[in-house]
Order: C-alpha cells, then structure tokens, then sequence
C-alpha cells in the first residue's frame, strides 16, 4: 500500500509499512509536468509483469519493486489487484508505476486534477 | 525505450469511442479497452497516458467525425426541417449527450470538448441556439421514447 500527494509541482509517493522492505523503496517524487495520468486498473496485476529487477514477487501475494518490461522500467507495489492504480510517466526513472492505494477511483482524480492545474 | 509503436492510432480511437459512446467512461474498464482496440495494455497507457486521455481523444474523434457529419446534414437541411435532419442523425451524437451528462460537470476538458460541439451545432442551425438545444432535448426524449405530443 502506498499513499499519494500532491506537494506544490510535485506528486510525491510513500510506501507504506513493510512494502518499503518488499520494495526496496520508501518514497518517490515526481514532477507533476512528468506525469501523463493516472488509471485505477484492477487487473493489470494478473498481466505479464516482466524480469524483477529489484524487489519481492511472491505470486498471488506481493508484486513490489523494479520490473523491467519490453524495454520499459515498472514500479510496482501492489498486494490487492482491486486497489491497484497505474500511474504514466514520461521522462523519468520508471516508466510507469503500478501501485496499491486505498482509494483508487479518487486518487486518479486527484492526480489528473492537479495536472491540469 | 520501449518497443516501437506497431498500432492504428486513429483505429484505435475510433474503437474506443464506440466503446465509450455505449458503455461511458465509469462503465468502460481498461480490459474493455484493451480487449476491443486490440492494443496491449502497456502501449495503450504509453500513448495516451490513462483511461481519461484515451477517452478525450476519443471525444475528440467522435465531435470532429459524427457530430460534424450531422452538422453539415442539418446545415444543407431545406428550410424548416433541419431539426428533423439532426433527429435522423441523431445516433451520431450519442457519445456527445453521455459526455455532456456523465463527465462534463466533472472535468473541465470534456466539459470544453463539449462545448466546441455545441457551437459546431450552433452554427449549423444559423446560429440559433434554441433549436440546438430542442434537437438535443427531443434525442433524450427519444431515448425513453417519449417523443413530444403533437
């Protein structure tokens, strides 16, 4: 689970808990103008999620950390498929982060919002 | 680096439209989308971004495609029946009526998109707004078929 705000130009982030550990990583910060937009995804988990790079994948379980896919670098941090939102980027590290937050309906909202601000 | 682009862009969109025009945005998963343009999951979020930005290129796709088709049916209209002209073609502007109910209220864009397809119609009825608004009125009417009483 990760939680996400937005802080000045910034969408910042955090990897909650134990999935800093899973994940290897505790927090990201992304300039909102790298950020293409955001999709609640409830089955991308059950695709192809590439070669981990860095990380925990335990099937059915965890996916958390650096996947590398068809040339392209995925962020993930997802343990319920449900939750799972899809975050674009365009410029940066990873091309996409594919992460678990509590709400994912209204954290895309909140993200395409405050990129259009 | 990803791999390179190996789609139809604009078969894309125009498959998504479809899809949106019938199902909306809340009603259209990502799997619909993926399953009904054929396009992988991965190339679809790179080339538009998310879900919303395939749906406003789809907006766009249907109001530069249906809506000016039927806009330039009511325009070569004879007198007096260019209402009628846009309820025959009234299909065509589906997309446009649940955008203008379902997300318009809600996001800036679509609400902008659905604009500029209001003053496509404007201009197409002589810039007479009210029959804009009556040929729209009667095709949500004609949605419950309720028509007016004669």
């Amino acid at each position: 689970m990760a939680t996400i705000d937005i802080i000045a130009d910034d969408l910042v982030v955090n990897v909650e808990g134990l999935d800093k550990l899973w994940a290897l990583k505790s927090s990201l910060t992304i300039p909102l103008a790298n950020v293409r937009g955001a999709t609640p995804d409830p089955s991308i988990a059950h695709e192809w999620k590439g070669v981990r790079t860095a990380g925990t994948y335990v099937p059915g379980v965890i996916v958390a950390g650096s996947f590398r896919n068809e040339g392209e670098r995925v962020f993930w941090d997802v343990k319920n498929p449900a939750k799972a939102l899809v975050i674009e980027l365009a410029d940066e590290r990873y091309a996409r982060l594919v992460i678990e937050v509590d709400d994912p309906r209204a954290t895309a909202e909140l993200i395409e919002n405050a990129k259009r601000n | 680096m990803g791999r390179p682009r190996t789609f139809d862009e604009g078969q894309a969109v125009a498959a998504a439209a479809e899809l949106f025009a019938g199902r909306s945005f809340d009603g259209t998963s990502v799997d619909d989308l993926v399953t009904c343009t054929g396009v992988h999951r991965g190339s679809l979020y790179k080339t538009f971004g998310s879900k919303r930005g395939l749906y406003l290129s789809a907006l766009r796709h249907h109001i530069d495609g249906d809506v000016t088709r039927v806009a330039g049916e009511i325009s070569a209209a004879p007198p007096g029946q260019a209402v009628e002209r846009a309820l025959a073609g009234g299909a065509g502007l589906g997309f446009l009526l649940l955008a203008a109910t379902e997300r318009a209220a809600a996001d800036d864009e679509v609400a902008a998109e659905v604009s500029r397809a209001l003053d496509v119609l404007d201009q197409a009825f002589q810039k007479d707004e009210q029959a804009t608004a009556l040929a729209l009125g009667l095709l949500i009417r004609s949605r419950a078929d309720r028509p007016l009483t004669p």
